[in-house]
């Protein structure tokens, strides 16, 4: 087992494609790193470099202490599951596990033994002896994980893994594909454009867009402190609303300003954001997850308070998925149009044609009295209040962590 | 249970009389191979013989010197045998090599095989002739295997390239991140993952090498080495030929072939339909 470290690697095509820009990465002994970004962002790319399939332009390359930029994939000793698997179709699934430890000169009875062993573990006793051609989508999966785990590499590099499986097998071989890298205690490169994915089985995460890496942390610093508008975002499902706001200081504390509402911060509010707190005036871009929405009966009565108009109830037990409509520009940038664009054109040019006001999504629960066709009255506790730069995008993030005041 | 309906009915009975057509010349083999000699100059060659007999064949098999069919049959064979066999060796490594390559070089390399397909070999036959003879191949069975294999790799060279381009590229970066040198990805994924491929060269290359009359009487004229071919010129007469003889030795020749196809006609069909499922 060994680290994989990226060493600011920038990846350019022949035909002058930077695909990856001076990528800086670890991805620690063990550890079960997701790399994810829209489709294009460069994944596949800089898998490819990490299993020598692809020539690095700049940067180092390491796998453990070893500068392995020029060292041949068969030599690295990593293992890769393909996304379309790359079964062998002449072998047989027992001598398609077999290969690897063949290349390893190990002994016929040694070969013998950990096939058996392998396919055990993932349940493929009963099909050793059939082609791939002969199996269903997860067993092939499975053969392919099998092939993987045999020779105990390094290290494992999975390249959208499970995107040909249906989503009820995605679910399960998610649980099965982590519970083995547990298991083996494999350092383990994942790619997929799934956030879901992503969130799920991450020990830590990195956001890549147009090559760039936004941001590297667990999936709760994903999703709890976003370093910018593009990750805010990307992470999370329904997305992150985000809306042009203003922030002004009004007597001792602050207010935002929020279309044609007016929303009174309690005093210590913006304590963490000196940027905020002390400038008169500022455009924000002011980001609220979906679940930051509360129905305003019984919430606290510090919290500020927002009017929208409910435009669509989805009840999806044991919740309620509300569409909102404000009178707030949203703010729409480069990067949100290429997450919509990513998810179909269509999108994008609704994006673009919204004009005035903005739809906001709310997660409330199942028992909320919120009425279609009615106007309602939400809170919005302040410590969920998210704010970026218009400008940048960046995120002006709170002095101390927002996850220590969170759990706090 | 089939039924037929009149369209069906039709292309049946067209494709039934579409295959005794070409069955026809077969029709003309069999009945002139069986005739006896008297028969041959008395009779129409679309009569079939009044007293059949298989003196045709015991008198072509039985011949010795140059017009030995069973020598020339050995010859045939293993010339064609070793000229297949240096074609798939050389022509899939060359076309693998020049299918992947990503220099310059390699299109240039393949152009150049393009031309040599379409050149006539006849037109190169005098130098050949000369340089053979300087190498020492003229008359040897080796000669002719280095001669097939050298004029048909433009040939197994495009066959192989082709089928090399569709390959996914997946299975050799598999093969090489488990562990796998050059060697072993071609010969245990690449090679076997062509076998349409092989078939394909394999059947083109043998027919052409089976039948090839041309230079094989001019690369072999005069040694002891003749192929069934040139060994069955030995009947065609200036005067009379002996076509009752010559039709006996085309129907022997034959069987090899049909045996070979028989054997090799589901790897036949999907050759030529393509790709690797
Ligand atoms: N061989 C190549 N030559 C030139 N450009 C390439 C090549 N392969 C990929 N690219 C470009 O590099 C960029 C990154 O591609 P890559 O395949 O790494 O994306 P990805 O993140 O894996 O996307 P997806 O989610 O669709 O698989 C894309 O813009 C792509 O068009
Ligand atoms: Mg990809």
């Amino acid at each position: 087992m060994a680290s994989i470290t990226f060493d600011r690697i920038t990846k350019r095509y022949p035909d002058g494609t930077q695909a990856v820009s001076e990528l800086d990465l670890a991805i620690r002994d063990g550890e079960f790193l997701v790399l994810v970004g829209p489709s294009g962002c460069g994944k596949t790319t800089a898998l490819r470099m990490a299993a020598g399939l692809e020539e690095i332009s700049e940067g180092r390359l390491l796998i453990g202490d070893r500068v392995v930029n020029e060292v041949h994939p068969s030599q690295r000793d990593i293992a890769m599951v393909f996304q379309s698997y790359a079964l062998y179709p002449h072998m047989s699934v027992r001598e398609n596990i077999a290969f690897p430890l063949q290349c390893a000169g190990l002994a016929k009875a040694e070969v013998r033994e950990r096939v058996d062993r392998a396919a055990d573990a993932l349940g493929l006793t009963e099909l050793l002896e059939r082609r791939p051609k002969a199996l269903s989508g997860g067993q092939r999966q499975r053969v392919a994980m099998g092939r993987a785990i045999v020779r105990q590499p390094q290290a494992f590099l999975m390249d959208e893994p499970l995107s040909n499986l249906d989503a009820k097998l995605r679910g399960q071989m998610r649980a099965e594909i982590r519970n083995l890298q547990r298991e083996y205690r494999t350092t383990t490169l994942y790619v997929t454009h799934d956030q879901v994915e992503a969130m799920t089985m991450g020990d830590r995460i990195a956001v890549l867009r147009k090559g760039v890496l936004q941001q590297l942390g667990t999936p709760e610093e994903l999703y709890e402190s976003p370093a910018n508008l593009f990750v805010a975002e990307f992470i999370g499902s329904p997305p992150m609303n985000v809306l042009s706001a203003t922030v002004t200081r009004a007597g001792s504390g602050s207010e935002l300003l929020l279309g044609s509402q007016r929303l009174v911060l309690p005093a210590g509010a913006l304590d963490a954001y000196p940027e905020l707190a002390g400038a008169d005036a500022t455009p924000v871009a002011l980001g609220l997850r979906p679940e930051a929405l509360r129905d305003a009966a019984g919430a606290d009565p510090s919290w500020p308070r927002l009017l929208a108009d409910v435009e669509l109830v989805e009840n999806l037990p044991p919740e309620k998925l509300v569409h909102l409509r404000l009178d707030a520009e949203p703010v729409v940038t480069e990067a949100t149009l290429e997450l919509a664009a990513d998810v179909d054109q269509a999108a994008a040019e609704d994006l673009r044609a919204l004009g005035r006001g903005s739809v906001l999504h709310a997660r409330l629960p199942g028992t909320t009295p919120v009425r279609e066709g009615t106007r309602a009255q939400f809170a919005v506790p302040p410590s969920a209040l998210h704010f970026f730069d218009l400008s940048t995008g960046q995120a002006i993030a709170p002095q101390s962590p927002r996850l220590a005041a969170a759990t706090a | 249970m089939f039924r037929y309906t009149k369209a069906t009915a039709l292309r049946e009975v067209l494709v039934w009389a579409f295959a005794l057509l070409t069955l026809l010349p077969f029709y003309f083999l069999v009945i002139n191979a069986l005739k006896p000699d008297e028969e041959l100059l008395t009779t129409g060659s679309s009569t079939p013989p009044s007293r059949p007999t298989v003196e045709n064949f015991t008198e072509v098999l039985t011949a010795t010197g140059d017009s030995n069919i069973l020598l020339g049959l050995l010859h045939s064979a293993v010339i064609t045998v070793g000229s297949i066999a240096g074609l798939v060796a050389f022509g899939s490594l060359a076309a693998y090599v020049l299918a992947r390559t990503t220099a310059r070089w390699g299109s240039v390399a393949f152009y150049l095989f393009l031309v040599a397909i379409v050149l006539p070999t006849q037109l190169g036959l005098i130098p050949l002739y000369i340089g053979a003879r300087q190498l020492g191949l003229v008359g040897s069975l080796w000669g002719m295997i280095v001669l097939y294999v050298g004029t048909l790799m433009p040939l197994a060279v495009f066959l192989y390239a082709g089928f090399f381009r569709n390959l996914p590229r997946d299975y050799e970066e598999a093969a090489a991140l488990d562990g796998a040198g050059p060697a072993r990805v071609f010969f245990r994924v690449v090679l076997p993952l062509m076998a349409p491929a092989t078939g394909t060269v394999a059947i083109l290359a043998g027919l052409i090498v089976w039948n090839d009359f041309f230079s094989a009487l001019i690369f072999l004229g005069g040694s002891d080495n003749q192929t069934l071919p040139v060994s069955m010129y030995y009947y065609v007469g200036s005067l009379v030929s002996a076509w009752n003889k010559i039709f006996a030795i085309v129907l022997i020749s034959m069987v090899p072939i049909l045996a070979f196809y028989l054997f090799a006609q589901k790897r036949f069909i999907q050759g030529f339909a393509g790709g690797i499922k």
